[in-house]
């Protein structure tokens, strides 16, 4: 039994949907824009990644978005825009899952909630920030606005959150749980997100993200949502690709299983942390890197898995934005190569041994 | 690897451990459990200018190193005595592949209050706090103490995350992704859970009284539950006997509200189907129901009906009157508790109930009590309508 991608939606500073993604994939990434920080006493602005989630409107009344916060609305957006693309009446939401990978949660609401507390009191929190603040309200939020009634999931396992999701979402088409998942990933650039990163990384100076540089730091922080809707393989159904496997683990100083994959898509994304882990695992192998277009977030992952879906649906590579760049000795895939290779995998290793393998496959 | 399908093969739990308020480890938490044991009091750890002082379950004699996060602290502990049930030393567990799966709240939570206070106050604090939040997600600190390969998998489903942590680890373990699986969840108390449950005005300023006429609401909890899942050829390459076996897995979500249960219970329904048919048992072959028991009005009387409805006939009871609403570890002993009273073929009073509610056509238990059959739910119900339920059976 083959699993397959039948609908992407993705949302992210290049703009939102699956064209725009392949367009920014073939034209390169998109414009920073200032995320205002108070640092101590002092106003900065940091450059970050951001992703416009106004049009939800389209596929949503706006008196019912009146209470989603930012965070939810980018995964709702993502899932609508992933159903839309699999093409209407595809899904029947009574059989339908959801699985939602998060790096670090509505930090939005988590945070806004604190400050309420905090400046006027315990007993001025609010109950709909608090409810609004945990992991699991952007799933929720996509079971009630789609009346998906299936299982409904929430994994936060920072950098390696997209390979957890996934894996249980094969696992429940497999099992035969439900006939769709929903199954994507969304982290937001919220005023506390865009704080730590300020003081842990510093302010972002390169001009260009080059992540397969991997001894400087050169990522920008970023939000955005990307989803794909998984079916079991049928006879004569439109997909994208298949999703022939998911392996994820470490810990221990254990390794991905080797796959004879064609491509090597990296989820390096300019962080000088995990940096080294990609040269030291994917020397010698014909690697892509597409992160500038979407930056650095815990989602980037669930961009990856997209992009590999539009290389074996349209059988050329992508350029690498910064591929120029590349410092271990790996083939960065050049714009436009013919890809007549049968599987894709997309990589994502973290700094302490962990490793998320998704390997995406010709239908 | 490839995954398969084997559904409805059960998976052997060779290990339990827990550690909540009623006590340290298991053979002393259902000590406590038989005895009735509870003493819910105002919090020692938090403060709160709150103008009620909402009892909790706080466990007393237990401090983490400076450099661990409760949460992740006490899932620590429960692991340990888990794997230590099992027989699962650091040179066993180096020999196979081990996940590990958590369900947790607390312990996925960025912006610590401290971090965060002074941030807002124009000051630019330490990141230590930080960095140690970084460092703790659950999963990843299991792992690394016990130097586990497998998957890790922190799921962050509100207060089902414990019983989906459980269902998710038996599908590794059914599709041969790992020889054993380290499940459960983990929350430590915590002082936005605390306040945020007074704002949605489900706390109860008295010890809570799950399904009971007169019932106000939760008490919040804290502390750990883990339970060792191994394939059968692993249990059988090292001699070791199953003590439970897990059945059946469900779960489903209202589609409703984002706090409140459906009013029918519909994703429970479904989630209870799910479980039953994948175990393999019919509702009249359970000895009885652990039920999510919260004490707040809505999920008990949406859930009592349930269990009426779908079990009539059938004891059930709630253990959250002696350890509290733990959260997203709340699933996690529950199920470990149902293992444990499946084994010894009794269950105790559910504590806290009083007066029948004329709302809830059938009562919980009022006293410890023997049942009969090998088989037993354990159910939870979140925020957002997510319903978790698992099928636990003697080996």
């Amino acid at each position: 039994m083959r699993i397959v991608v039948r609908g992407i939606g993705v949302v992210g500073a290049f703009g939102c949907g699956i064209a725009r993604l392949s367009e920014a994939l073939q034209q390169g990434p998109a414009g920073r824009v200032g995320l205002a920080l108070t640092v101590g006493r002092e106003l900065r602005e940091i450059p970050v990644l951001r992703a416009d989630t106004t049009p939800l409107e389209a596929f949503v009344p706006a008196r019912s978005l009146r209470r989603l916060d930012h965070y939810s609305r980018l995964a709702l957006l993502a899932s609508h825009l992933a159903l839309a693309d699999a093409g209407p009446d595809t899904v029947n939401p009574d059989r339908l899952g959801v699985v939602v990978a998060t790096g670090h949660g509505a930090t939005g609401n988590a945070f806004t909630h604190l400050r309420m507390f905090l400046r006027d009191g315990d007993a001025c929190a609010s109950p709909t920030h608090f409810a609004n603040s945990l992991h699991s309200s952007a799933a929720s939020s996509i079971s009630m606005m789609l009346r998906a009634t299936g299982p409904n999931l929430t994994v936060s396992q920072l950098d390696l959150s997209v390979s957890c999701a996934v894996l249980t979402a094969r696992q429940w088409l497999l099992e035969g749980r439900v006939e769709h998942v929903l199954c994507g990933a969304l982290d937001e650039m919220s005023e506390l997100m865009g704080y730590l990163w300020y003081r842990q990384r510093g302010m972002p100076t390169s001009p260009a993200m080059t992540p397969l540089r991997t001894n400087a730091e050169t990522a920008v922080p970023a939000e955005g949502a990307a989803f794909v809707l998984l079916s079991r393989d049928e006879r004569g159904a439109e997909a994208y690709c298949t999703i022939e496997n998911v392996d994820t683990g470490g810990a221990a100083g254990s390794r991905p299983c080797s796959h004879p994959s064609d491509l090597l898509v990296l989820a390096a994304d300019g962080r000088l942390d995990s940096g080294p882990q990609y040269a030291a695992r994917a020397a010698h192998a014909r690697v892509a890197c597409y992160s500038p277009l979407y930056g650095s977030t815990p989602a980037g992952p669930a961009f990856d898995v997209a992009a590999a879906a539009l290389i074996l649906r349209h059988g050329r590579v992508f350029g690498s934005p910064g591929g120029e760049a590349c410092d271990f000795p790996a083939t960065v895939a050049r714009a436009g190569e013919p890809f007549g290779g049968s599987a894709i995998d997309c990589l994502t290793l973290t700094p302490d041994g962990g490793y998320g393998l998704i390997t995406a496959g010709r239908r | 690897m490839r995954l398969v399908l084997h559904r409805d093969s059960p998976v052997a739990i060779t290990g339990l451990g827990c550690v909540s308020a009623a006590g340290h480890g298991l053979p002393a938490s259902m000590a406590a459990l038989f005895a009735g044991t509870r003493r819910p009091a105002p919090p020692t750890r938090l403060r709160s200018d709150l103008p009620t002082r909402f009892p909790v379950f706080e466990i007393a004699d237990f401090e983490q190193p400076v450099d661990e996060l409760r949460t992740s602290a006490l899932g620590l502990l429960a692991a340990r005595e888990a794997l230590t049930d099992a027989g699962l030393d650091r040179d066993a567990l180096a020999s196979l592949r081990v996940g590990v799966c958590i369900g947790t709240t607390v312990g996925a939570v960025m912006g610590e209050e401290n971090f965060c206070r002074m941030c807002l106050a124009g000051l630019d604090p330490d990141l230590a706090p930080v960095r140690r939040t970084l460092r703790n997600n659950p999963a990843d600190v299991i792992a690394l103490a016990f130097g586990l390969n497998g998957p890790r998998q922190t799921i962050v489903n509100a207060c089902a995350s414990g019983t989906d942590a459980l269902g998710v680890a038996g599908s590794w373990i059914r599709a041969g992704l790992c020889d054993a699986v380290v499940a459960g969840g983990a929350d430590g108390l915590d002082r936005v859970a605390y306040i945020g449950f007074a704002s949605l005005m489900i706390a109860d300023d008295e010890p809570c009284k799950p399904f009971d006429a007169n019932r106000k609401g939760l008490n919040l909890g804290e502390g750990a539950a883990m339970l060792v899942l191994e394939s059968d050829p692993t249990c059988r390459r090292r001699g070791k006997r199953a003590r439970s076996r897990l059945l059946g897995y469900g779960s489903a979500a209202d589609a409703y509200h984002p706090t409140a249960p459906h009013p029918d219970g519909a994703g429970l329904r479904r989630a209870i189907g799910e479980a039953l048919a994948a175990a393999g048992v019919r509702s009249s072959d359970l000895a009885f129901v652990n039920a999510h028991g919260t004490g707040t009005p809505d999920n008990d009387r949406v859930e009592g009906r349930v269990l009426a409805d779908v079990f009539p006939g059938v004891p059930y009871l709630s253990t959250k009157g002696l350890t509290g609403h733990m959260l997203g570890a709340a699933g996690a002993i529950e199920a470990v508790f149902t293992a444990a009273c499946l084994e010894l073929g009794r269950v105790p009073a559910s504590a806290g109930f009083e007066t029948p509610d004329p709302e809830i056509p059938n009562v919980p238990t009022r006293e410890a009590q023997p049942v009969s059959g090998s088989v037993a739910l354990s159910q939870s119900l979140a925020f957002g309508g997510n319903n978790a339920v698992v099928v636990i059976g003697n080996p």
